[in-house]
């Protein structure tokens, strides 16, 4: 919101321990997602609500200025930017979930057949699944958090 | 797949994949496009030349599968007249893509130029081959859009903004008229005995292979003229005939070579083409009466006008409407001459009209003027250029022993031949204002041709500064345009002696055959110069004889011809900018146009409602009762809350407030979710709902704290409009949830969704996840969720778009 107002120390520290645990927890739907509640978007969206509270308490600004330690500039317009870095996100994103449908037509395949493929044994874990369903859902999850923060930061900036 | 068969779909895929690689190969060569684009339409003629050559004119079908639920298909026919008009749209455009790599130098937005102009030349071909009537009307309604582009290609210019909207407005409305008569055509195939398909135009068991019980069907249903007068508008918006010529001398806004390619030798001619495609359907006493008068009108007015023209372009759009009137005129007569006339006055105008339009861009461009009254002498500077207007021009005035005169002289033996018969069978005498008409017309095309030639000859004005040699890129296509009309030209003097122009005979035969028919008879194609004097002859004497006399006075001509095209009340002009301009005025725009969100909303959000509910009356659904029984008590309560939230929201007194209490019915959706054992729809639901709210809360800054008084007036209204949308997505989702057809896909993802008991270490064959949500979004409907993410990353490129770049305007 306005930068004018300084938030609460509260609000600084509670979004200081929460943003690390939201993050955690986009991840584990993320990657659970295939067999218990989860997925690519919920994960997605998960990590943009993270983003968007570091926003919102700790200003536009902050990501580049402290985090990636570099002059800020969160406009589309500058050239390089963390704007276009979402930009790039998303994008690869959507390369990433169409090729891995492309990958099953080259395996012979209908375009974005999914299989699955159990390795065993592992230690601790016993088996593994490993969807290729999974790459899909990293594209999604790409997709949504690109998009999501691109317009984020544009409205934000606004 | 048979090699013609690849040949004809690329013909119409080439183009358009060109359109596509025009941005990227702009990039890379810069303005040597339009060489590359010049080479895509080389490709395409060689292509129409090895398919002609492969399956001849007798008429063959391609069909490809298109919308088989429907009987719609993307099938192309060959034939004379397909081949034609095919070859003019690929054979001029590669001239006119390589005089647009001179033309064109140093002007702004060459990409989207050469891209919209290879769209266009697609588009055409499409028009050209298609045998389906769907498949017609979409690539005729592309030529629409491509000229809409092109007309405004000079996009900051008013007059470009004014003659784009023009011929859109015109050409567009024309074609949906097109689009009704041909669904009545549908309408009456689907039972005709004898049509298989019944939205195929051309080619076995299809409505034109089928004419004769098609006509008694459509006359039995009284059809008949109702389609005639649809597909006429449809050609006559389309061809520029009176009243619709408006838009062409408008459409010189357009760079010349567009001007040459859409509106002289393709896209006007597409109107003709539908003419000469429905006359086997459609010709007979009506049809004499519509094409032969509309033609011969249009023709005279529109050559009158091009009299009084003061630009040399605009001489040469009045010309071509009046020219594209007498091909009409041509196949509005009912006899075989008159198809004769029309497909030889396509080929000969499009070779001439093309060549002067090439022309009139070396003029502007060499001398830095368009005015007639500034321009003279020129064949000093351009020689070259002069020799081709010899040619052109003199076959445009209908003078022997160039082109245009022979099929000048099949008008006058068609429109003879026609009043003659008429008269003899009783008809009025009336009939014989046909030829005088005819007659009447030509003469004022000898005069602008004339005028036209004399722009080369006489006295060079002083204010006439220095004219350049043009480039050989734009003298180079206009004297190939000018040498195949002397060509087809001399071949008529030859064909005096015996000596007949063989491959254009036969053609112009091909093409008169498309058109006649299959009752039409057999007749062979040969022209050349009259060895005995007819009545045609001496029509022609007349026009010449006339013409000449009359030269001399040319300029008080055109003084009387401006006089009158000074009176409002005949100009169609006047009629179009008061129609277009009182709708500019009129109260109807603040109502609809208002600029505000909202007011759009409402209409699209009352429209879907009423076509839905709509919908649901017409057909006659009931609304399923609801069983109340049952409900459990934590879903009462969180539906109770739910509904208050609801309530709450439109009882707000300011933003924050009504977010938040939008949220809280998010959040209790969410809950119902759980309840009704759907983690994962919960989570998403709770997940978006915080980031909604968050993005409000960024927005809310913008916006009043408060929102004002609020009139009752305007809350009724919203009150209907809310209660209205309401309704609709509460009795959809009744009547669908309702609906339980036998569980077949429920039941496939549970059986299929999770690992099966047995399963090698690698399968394909099932999901293989425990999350049955999940494995239906990443696998069995992984093809909507690759949708859905593309629509995502489309509105974040569409917010970067409108946000950041609002201000840069356009990239260059």
């Amino acid at each position: 919101m306005t930068q004018e107002r300084e938030p609460t120390v509260i609000a600084r520290t509670v979004v200081r321990l929460v943003v690390p645990l939201i993050l955690m927890t986009a991840l584990a739907l993320l990657f659970q997602g295939h067999n218990l509640p989860g997925g690519g978007f919920i994960a997605g969206v998960l990590t943009v609500t993270a983003f968007a509270l570091v926003y919102i308490i700790f200003g536009l600004d902050y990501l580049e200025t402290e985090l990636l330690d570099r002059d800020p500039s969160t406009r589309y317009e500058t050239e390089a930017g963390i704007v276009r870095e979402y930009g790039t996100v998303f994008s690869l994103g959507l390369a990433v979930a169409v090729g891995s449908g492309i990958a099953a037509v080259a395996l012979g395949y209908p375009f974005l057949t999914q299989a699955v493929v159990f390795v065993e044994p592992l230690p601790i874990y016993g088996y593994l699944e490993v969807a290729s369903a999974l790459a899909f859902d990293l594209g999604v999850y790409a997709v949504v958090v690109g998009a999501l923060l691109t317009i984020l930061a544009e409205v934000g900036a606004e | 797949m048979q090699p013609e068969r690849i040949a004809l779909l690329s013909v119409v895929a080439l183009p358009f994949l060109g359109a596509a690689l025009a941005p990227l190969v702009y990039r890379v060569v810069g303005e040597r496009t339009a060489y590359f684009a010049a080479a895509v339409a080389a490709a395409c003629l060689c292509l129409v030349a090895f398919v002609a050559d492969a399956v001849g004119t007798g008429g063959t079908t391609f069909v490809v599968s298109w919308i088989p639920s429907y009987g719609v298909s993307l099938a192309f026919y060959v034939d004379g007249l397909s081949l034609l008009i095919g070859g003019l749209a690929s054979g001029v455009g590669v001239l006119v893509f390589t005089y647009s790599g001179g033309y064109m130098h140093g002007e702004p937005g060459q990409a989207k130029y050469y891209a919209t102009l290879l769209a266009f030349m697609g588009s055409m071909l499409g028009v050209a081959l298609a045998a389906d009537l769907i498949a017609l009307f979409v690539f005729w309604e592309l030529t629409s859009v491509s000229s809409f582009l092109l007309i405004g290609h000079y996009q900051d210019a008013e007059a470009s903004q004014y003659a784009a909207r023009k011929s859109m407005l015109i050409t567009v409305a024309g074609g949906l008229f097109m689009l009704v008569g041909f669904l009545l055509l549908h309408v009456v195939a689907t039972g005709a005995p004898g049509v298989d398909s019944a939205f195929r135009l051309a080619g076995e068991g299809s409505i034109l292979a089928n004419a004769g019980p098609m006509v008694d069907a459509l006359r039995a249903q009284g059809l008949f003229v109702p389609v005639l007068l649809l597909v006429g508008v449809g050609a006559a918006t389309k061809s520029a005939q009176i009243p619709f010529h408006i838009w062409l001398p408008n459409a010189m806004e357009a760079p010349t070579p567009v001007s040459a390619f859409l509106h002289s030798a393709t896209m006007v001619k597409a109107g003709v083409y539908l003419v000469g495609r429905f006359r086997p359907l459609l010709v007979g006493d009506e049809w004499t009466l519509v094409f032969g008068l509309l033609g011969l009108a249009t023709m005279t007015v529109t050559a009158v006008l091009a009299v009084g023209a003061s630009d040399i372009k605009e001489l040469l759009a009045y010309s071509t409407a009046s020219h594209l009137g007498l091909i009409v005129a041509g196949y509005g007569m009912s006899n075989y001459i008159g198809a004769e006339t029309g497909a030889f006055h396509i080929l000969n105008h499009a070779l001439f009209k093309a060549a002067l339009f090439l022309v009139a861009g070396i003029v502007a461009h060499e001398a830095g003027t368009r005015a007639i009254d500034d321009l003279g002498g020129l064949a000093e500077d351009l020689p070259i250029t002069a020799g081709v207007t010899v040619v052109a021009s003199l076959g445009m005035a209908g003078v022997p022993p160039f082109n245009g005169f022979y099929s000048k002289e099949f008008l006058f033996h068609a429109v003879y031949y026609t009043a003659e018969h008429a008269v003899a069978d009783g008809g009025s005498l009336l009939w014989w204002a046909l030829p005088a008409v005819a007659v009447f017309g030509s003469v004022f095309t000898f005069l602008y041709s004339i005028r036209f030639l004399m722009l080369f000859f006489g006295d060079k004005p002083d204010a006439l500064g220095e004219v350049h040699s043009p480039p050989v890129a734009m003298w180079l296509p206009a004297a190939v345009l000018g040498a195949l009309a002397l060509v087809v030209g001399l071949g008529g003097v030859t064909g005096t002696f015996g000596v007949h122009l063989t491959p254009v005979e036969d053609f112009v035969g091909a093409v008169m055959a498309s058109s006649l028919g299959h009752g039409g008879g057999e007749h062979s194609f040969s022209y050349y110069l009259p060895t005995e004097v007819t009545p045609w002859l001496i029509m022609s004497a007349v026009t010449i004889g006339v013409g000449a006399v009359t030269y001399p006075f040319f300029d008080r001509v055109r003084d009387g011809v401006r006089a009158v095209r000074a009176v409002d009340y005949l100009r169609p002009n006047w009629y179009y900018d008061g129609i277009t301009e009182g709708l500019d005025r009129s109260s109807a725009i603040d109502v609809l146009q208002t600029g505000n969100l909202r007011t759009y909303a409402a209409a699209l959000a009352l429209a879907l409602a009423a076509l839905t509910l709509g919908g649901y009356a017409a057909g006659g659904v009931t609304v399923p009762a609801i069983a109340y029984a049952g409900l459990e008590p934590a879903l009462v309560v969180v539906l109770g809350v739910a509904i208050v939230a609801a309530l709450a929201v439109t009882a707000a007194p300011s933003h924050i407030a009504g977010v938040l209490t939008l949220s809280i019915l998010g959040f209790m959706v969410a809950i119902f979710y759980i309840l009704g054992s759907a983690p994962d729809l919960a989570l998403t639901q709770l997940v978006i709902e915080t980031l909604v709210l968050v993005i409000f809360l960024l927005v809310l800054d913008k916006l009043p704290a408060f929102y004002g008084t609020v009139d009752r007036l305007r809350a009724a209204r919203d009150a209907v409009v809310a209660g209205a949308v309401g309704l609709t997505v509460a009795v959809t989702v009744l009547l669908s949830t309702a609906g339980t057809p036998n569980d077949v896909i429920a039941q496939y993802f549970v059986a299929n969704g999770p690992v099966p008991a047995e399963h090698d270490p690698i399968f394909a064959n099932a999901g293989g996840g425990g999350n049955i949500v999940n494995v239906i979004l990443v696998d069995f409907r992984a093809f909507d969720t690759l949708g859905e993410i593309s629509v995502v990353a489309m509105a974040a490129l569409s917010v970067v778009t409108l946000i950041a770049m609002r201000e840069r305007g356009e990239i260059q």
